[in-house]
């Protein structure tokens, strides 16, 4: 439950941090710069690839829907194919 | 004035609730005896203070008797006839039809169920259970969620301080992209039924159903699906779970009525509340891991780019207005261009008012707009007039809906003219993109897209002016490259001053006209 955290705490949470930085920084240098934006970098990277799922799942769920009155070559139906697609999304 | 574990509430003023806490406890605050608003002594308040919620403050000019009450032990922290504002009558916290109102969790003003009866509640039971018939009718074991399944668990009614009805399911495929596969197959399925469906994100959808009396009333509905032992659920969860908690479906009571329900509705309980979720919490924030928000945004989100924004400019009835005075120069401008118009689409249309405009010259005319039923007052005059007007809805961040619309326009025969108002000022790159797509398509037989937006003066960098400013100039060098990279031609590029209202400087305006030259 949230309700119990505790404003202290997380102050004290805070200066810990901060102080394990300053540690960090002080024998790493640049190097903590260096890896904290290649963290970022493959983040991102990441959240690109899993977008990617969106993009997919759209195009396959068109195509699922429109080949098959395609297939039947009868101008009609993919016209009411293509007119009901774009009613039911 | 009372020493409780909450600590105590020395003042309630127009500041708001002011309290000297010693622990942190969650506490009502009571208006005439009628429960408003909840909130964490510690977690909610800065320097003792607990301001009124946003949504709360208008409401709060006259007096009233307000009590603040120890959520669980019910222990009266403070007591007293309080003057608000002016002061000046009773403060009555009531939408326009008189219905009481209070904040939910999200301090969002809503109707409570603690002020409503069974009249208000049976429709809402039925609604559930129709909606609970058709997902289970399209193949999917939905249940009551959140909220719901944690009031028919504990309660075995709905919470008190608790608003909609929430439902979910968990799929049995097992990727990403089947899982919103299958959610557009259930908006098919209920859209092909009638139902108006709108879409939160790729696994998440809204439900409208409209009641004996005309009210509509919305249902969410969450999916999820199971990832090397763990459940994704939107919006909030993703932990180890065991497939044998959730199926097969068992049943729980809800006022009455028995719903399924997960096999173990007390793990997905803890999964959603945490261990804790017996102890009532009106106040309750997820804490939603970085992790778990990550995963579910990279694979379900991103479609809903400013829409609360622009639905919100459309309500209050004034999407049903139709709009008076001139068309815009730009319509003007499109009609001295083109000698013979046999579609006009008027993307991002709003209210529609150029779209109504080219109709009644006799144009075929068709309105696409991300905000649904922006264009209803519209719509209902060109029914009236026996005009060839249709209004659409499209989303540039969903592809299936570029896809469609493009696919739409493409079919038509003749001279095809796209116009675009400040549409693309009011979308983002990935808009832009979808927009140059859509034209591409349309436009396969030829035809022009006129487009006009905001730009940035020299050098300036636009700051928002908050949430509610959506319409934000761009960078013309970056739209005339998205089009120049989407095949378009620019055959026509000016640029106007814009005036604006009092003390605002000048807003360059651009005109652009592009085709797609086979």
């Amino acid at each position: 439950m949230t309700g119990s955290s505790s404003k202290a705490g997380s102050s004290r949470a805070g200066l810990k941090d901060r102080a394990v930085e300053r540690l960090a920084r002080a024998v790493a240098g640049d190097r903590l710069d260096q890896l904290q934006q290649r963290l970022d970098d493959l983040e991102a990277e990441i959240q690109e690839c899993r977008q990617l799922n969106i993009r997919l799942a759209e195009v396959t769920d068109l195509v699922e829907q429109l080949l098959l009155p395609m297939a039947a070559r009868d101008e009609e139906k993919i016209a009411a194919a293509v007119e009901k697609y774009s009613r039911t999304i | 004035m009372a020493v409780h574990g909450a600590g105590t509430v020395t003042a309630v003023d127009d500041a708001g609730v002011h309290v000297n806490p010693h622990e942190d406890t969650v506490v009502d605050v009571i208006f005439d005896g009628r429960r408003i608003w909840s909130f964490w002594t510690l977690r909610d308040t800065d320097d003792g203070l607990a301001g009124w919620p946003r949504m709360l403050k208008r409401f709060l000019d006259g007096t009233a008797r307000i009590s603040v009450v120890e959520h669980l032990s019910g222990s009266v922290l403070y007591e007293a006839d309080v003057a608000l504002g002016s002061g000046q009558g009773r403060i009555d916290i009531v939408d326009a039809e008189g219905r009481p109102l209070g904040l939910d969790k999200s301090n969002r003003i809503v109707t409570t169920f603690d002020t409503r009866d069974a009249r208000h509640t049976k429709p809402l039971l039925d609604s559930t259970e129709k909606v609970l018939g058709e997902l289970r009718d399209a193949g999917v074991a939905a249940f009551p969620a959140y909220g719901t399944l944690l009031g028919a668990v504990r309660e075995q009614d709905f919470i008190g301080h608790d608003s909609d009805v929430d439902l979910a399911y968990v799929s049995r495929e097992k990727h990403p992209l089947d899982v919103v596969r299958e959610s557009f197959r259930l908006q098919r399925h209920l859209k092909e039924r009638g139902y108006a469906v709108d879409r939160y994100s790729a696994a998440a959808i809204k439900v409208d159903v409209v009641e004996a009396d005309g009210t509509v009333r919305g249902l969410d509905v969450f999916g999820g699906y199971f990832l090397d032992g763990r459940l994704y659920l939107m919006g909030e969860i993703g932990t180890p779970f065991e497939e044998e908690w959730i199926f097969p479906l068992g049943t729980c009571t809800l006022a009455g009525r028995t719903l399924p329900a997960p096999a173990k509705p007390e793990q997905l309980l803890e999964a959603t509340y945490g261990p804790g979720w017996k102890v009532p919490d009106p106040a309750f924030h997820f804490e939603t891991p970085r992790t778990t928000y990550r995963r579910l945004n990279g694979w379900f989100r991103g479609n809903r780019v400013f829409r609360n924004e622009w639905d919100a400019r459309y309500s209050g009835g004034v999407r049903d207005k139709v709009p008076g005075g001139a068309p815009s120069s730009l319509a003007r401008f499109v009609l001295e261009q083109e000698e013979d118009i046999d579609l006009l689409v008027d993307l991002g249309a709003g209210r529609g008012g150029d779209a109504l405009w080219f109709a009644r010259q006799g144009v075929s005319t068709i309105t696409l707009d991300y905000a649904h039923g922006a264009s209803n007052g519209v719509r209902r005059v060109a029914e009236q007039e026996g005009l060839d007007l249709d209004t659409s809805w499209v989303n540039l961040h969903e592809l299936r809906s570029v896809f469609a619309q493009g696919a739409r326009i493409a079919r038509r025969e003749g001279n095809v003219v796209l116009i675009a108002r400040h549409l693309v000022d009011s979308t983002d790159a990935r808009g832009l993109e979808s927009l140059v797509r859509l034209a591409r398509m349309a436009l396969v037989r030829g035809g022009r897209l006129y487009l006009e937006l905001d730009l940035l003066r020299p050098g300036e960098r636009y700051v928002p002016a908050g949430r509610r400013d959506i319409v934000r100039p761009k960078d013309l060098s970056s739209v005339e490259r998205a089009l120049s990279e989407g095949g378009a031609v620019i055959v026509h590029s000016t640029q106007t001053e814009d005036k604006r209202g009092s003390g605002q400087s000048e807003r360059p305006v651009a005109r652009l006209v592009a085709e797609w030259q086979q």
